[in-house]
């Protein structure tokens, strides 16, 4: 063997023999969130890094970096990803982790196809007293932990201050004034269309059924509403849904809101200033806020963002959140301890990735000064103890939520009568959970 | 000399209305000898529409778009969100993977449709039209009405994430072995007969003799298989679980930033222009295929 041969054999050798020793623990992640190499490929760097995509890309690329032991492969899916995570399932080829929406958990909890994380929690020396109690109830099922939360979300206000000091609903400290009722709502919104000539709400009304159905249950549980008094069984035929729906139609009947528009139509209907008030989720707060500080914008200071206001009694909202879960399969304690530090390594990094509009699932972020001082935070606090998801036990909750959708559309736009499209949703609803 | 030059303009002024009018007149009489043609552009401009559109996205930045997306009629314009696609590494392996799953499914589908396919038009053999006929009744079965048993029978088998996995539904193909019996039967059996004098036995009756007669045909299935393949979403989404077997329809879906795409629509677009590229090019080097294909497919 001439030394050219011996040099690659050797070369060849040391690969072999150093790759174990590089990283020895392999956790498979799978996220939605996009895909971002482009810019943050690379990036271990978190505080550099803006939007979602980029926030987890960057914090994946830094735990990675920390804990050389420990190799990191990522899947990214298509959001939500569910078809595939099923399918992987059915395989028996899950993911070590995945990224869930708290909704979606009760459909794999019930079925054992995710794992209970207590006992990673504690290794990890993360209490569950950390957590926010809306974090925490999102990913508690059966008094078992079913994930680690790492934000709380909901709907928003994203408030026009500009066009609702032109209808004069703004406050002495520059707050917009916000409605206590429904029919408050109906006098500002008119007095809002009359002063600007532009309608006070601006919503998703085409191709999507999520909007309708998040403000409804907001209103359900501010009626304080038993909707789903047991998690197979939903009841619309109630005064409660009759008095939302009568409200959503004197809305859009009246004029006092945007129509026909999509989801990036209305996006873009706020940054040109085309209505009061969009409602839609915390994920935007990034992109309004930066938006807001461009002289050239239709919003430029002219921005504020807001949680839901209390239109009845009882202070709520409703939310969902993201955790990080723990499909079920067997893992050796090398992965177990690797998934353990990851767990640590994101609760302890909640701050990073409550820049992206999420609220944060740590206790200790929300009185964080970096994350006070963030813009809107401190408005939007509140969120993370008034929130409320629908009972743990509530399967197929996409699911629902399009046929609930769908009705109420239905309803809003004269196509069905209010109580029609009430027992349609509600008999729909229920066959599709007394089917599971 | 200016008395001239007047007479001149009014001359000039006298004759445009009668050339005008024989100008409106001969583009009256073309209008109305070429309707059928200003329909097909009209129609044409209708198809063509949401590509431009889409191409016209794709080269805006994102940040404009999501103030709306008439940013497009107006400069300026970039091609950062192509760079983008480029900088993501697994895109290319994507690409590749749709390639091989493209090719194989098409290699093996032209394959085993001649062989099929001149067995039923040439062969005599027990149940053959019992056999011709279940056959065919596949084409009336939706992929998604086998979807779970054949996901199942792949996991037993344990071919999820792999070439073969992706390739092998495909190649059960009732339309090409149908379009290929079709056209088997259409050639004379005088031919087989000759070569039967001459010696030959079946298979190279059928490689000698046949096949090459077969090619038209063999293009028209073969572009449409890869269109197919190329195109398949479905499958790929629950068998290509892994990143590294993505195909491009996969991937590109995978990069999408948010459930609305309200903030990357420019590099979604430009995703969607890349991905449809090797399309396009099979669509302008094949067009005749394409062409008789969808023609020869009704008619055979």
């Amino acid at each position: 063997m001439n030394r050219k041969h011996s040099l690659i054999a050797l070369a060849i050798m040391s690969c072999l023999t150093a790759a174990p020793a590089i990283a020895d623990t392999q956790l498979h992640l799978q996220r939605f969130f996009g895909a971002c190499e482009a810019k943050y490929g690379t990036n271990k760097d978190v505080s550099k890094a803006e939007g979602e995509c980029g926030i987890m890309t960057s914090l994946i690329n830094q735990f990675e970096a920390k804990n050389p032991d420990i190799e990191i492969k990522v899947t990214t899916v298509e959001w939500p990803g569910y078809d595939q995570l099923t399918a992987q399932m059915a395989s028996r080829t899950p993911p070590d982790l995945v990224t869930m929406h708290n909704s979606v958990i009760s459909d794999y909890q019930s079925r054992q196809l995710i794992l209970p994380i207590d006992s990673l929690l504690k290794k990890a020396d993360i209490a569950l007293d950390e957590f926010t109690s809306t974090a925490l109830n999102g990913v508690k099922r059966e008094g078992e932990v079913f994930g680690l939360p790492i934000d709380t979300w909901t709907m928003l206000y994203h408030v026009n201050t500009k066009l609702m000091a032109q209808a004069e609903l703004i406050n002495a400290d520059g707050s917009p004034t916000l409605p206590s009722s429904p029919e408050e709502m109906l006098s500002m919104a008119r007095q809002f269309k009359e002063k600007t000539g532009k309608p006070y709400l601006i919503q998703i009304l085409s191709n999507e059924t999520a909007a309708y159905t998040r403000l409804m249950y907001t209103y359900l549980l501010q009626q304080d509403s038993n909707f789903f008094a047991d998690a197979s069984h939903i009841s619309l035929q109630t005064k409660e849904a009759r008095n939302i729906l009568s409200h959503f139609k004197a809305i859009y009947d009246e004029d006092l809101t945007t129509k026909n528009m999509d989801y990036p139509a209305s996006v873009s209907a706020f940054s040109n200033a085309q209505g009061g008030i969009l409602l839609n989720g915390n994920w935007l707060l990034g992109t309004y806020t930066a938006e807001s500080n461009k002289a050239t914008s239709a919003i430029y200071n002219a921005y504020k963002a807001m949680p839901y206001p209390k239109l009845y009694d009882n202070d709520a909202l409703y939310v969902d959140g993201h955790s990080w879960v723990m499909p079920n399969k067997k893992r050796s304690d090398d992965k177990l301890a690797a998934t353990a530090k990851f767990f640590k390594f994101m609760a302890d990094n909640d701050f990073e990735w409550s820049r992206t509009g999420h609220l944060p699932s740590m206790k200790n972020v929300l009185s964080n000064p970096d994350f006070t001082s963030l813009p809107h935070r401190t408005e939007l606090m509140s969120v993370t103890t008034r929130g409320q998801g629908l009972p743990g036990g509530v399967k197929r909750q996409f699911a629902v939520q399009d046929i609930i959708g769908e009705e109420i559309a239905s309803a809003i736009t004269g196509v069905k009568t209010i109580d029609a499209a009430l027992k349609d949703a509600e008999e729909r609803v229920n066959d599709l959970l007394g089917n599971l | 000399m200016s008395h001239l030059n007047q007479a001149s303009a009014s001359e000039v002024c006298v004759r445009s209305p009668e050339k005008s009018i024989s100008w409106l007149q001969n583009f009256g009489m073309w209008l109305a000898n070429n309707k059928l043609l200003l329909v097909l552009i009209a129609c044409s401009l209708l198809m063509l529409a949401p590509f431009l559109w889409t191409v016209g996205l794709s080269l805006k930045s994102n940040q404009e778009l999501m103030l709306g997306a008439s940013a497009v009629f107006h400069f300026p314009y970039t091609l950062n969100n192509y760079a983008d696609i480029f900088q993501n590494s697994q895109v290319f392996r994507w690409l590749a993977n749709s390639l091989i799953v493209s090719i194989g499914m098409t290699f093996w589908v032209l394959i085993l449709s001649s062989l099929a396919g001149y067995a039923f038009a040439r062969l005599e053999f027990p149940f053959k039209k019992i056999i011709f006929v279940i056959i065919l009744m596949g084409l009336a079965v939706p992929e998604q009405a086998v979807i779970m048993a054949r996901h199942q029978i792949f996991s037993a088998l344990e071919m999820h994430n792999s070439y073969v996995g992706l390739i092998l539904p495909g190649l059960s193909a009732p339309f090409g072995v149908f379009l290929m019996t079709q056209f088997f039967k259409a050639i004379p059996p005088e031919l087989d007969e000759a070569a039967t004098l001459d010696n030959a036995n079946k298979f190279q009756i059928f490689w000698y003799v046949l096949l090459p007669l077969t090619l038209p045909a063999q293009a028209t299935l073969g572009i449409l298989t890869f269109l197919t393949s190329w195109n398949d979403y479905f499958w790929p989404l629950i068998s290509a679980t892994e990143q590294e077997m993505y195909t491009l329809t996969i991937g590109i879906a995978s990069s999408q930033q948010n459930f609305a795409q309200s903030e990357g629509l420019g590099f979604l677009a430009s995703q969607a222009i890349f991905s449809a590229l090797p399309i396009i090019l099979v669509y302008i080097f094949f067009q005749k295929h394409i062409v008789t294909a969808v023609a020869g497919g009704g008619v055979k």
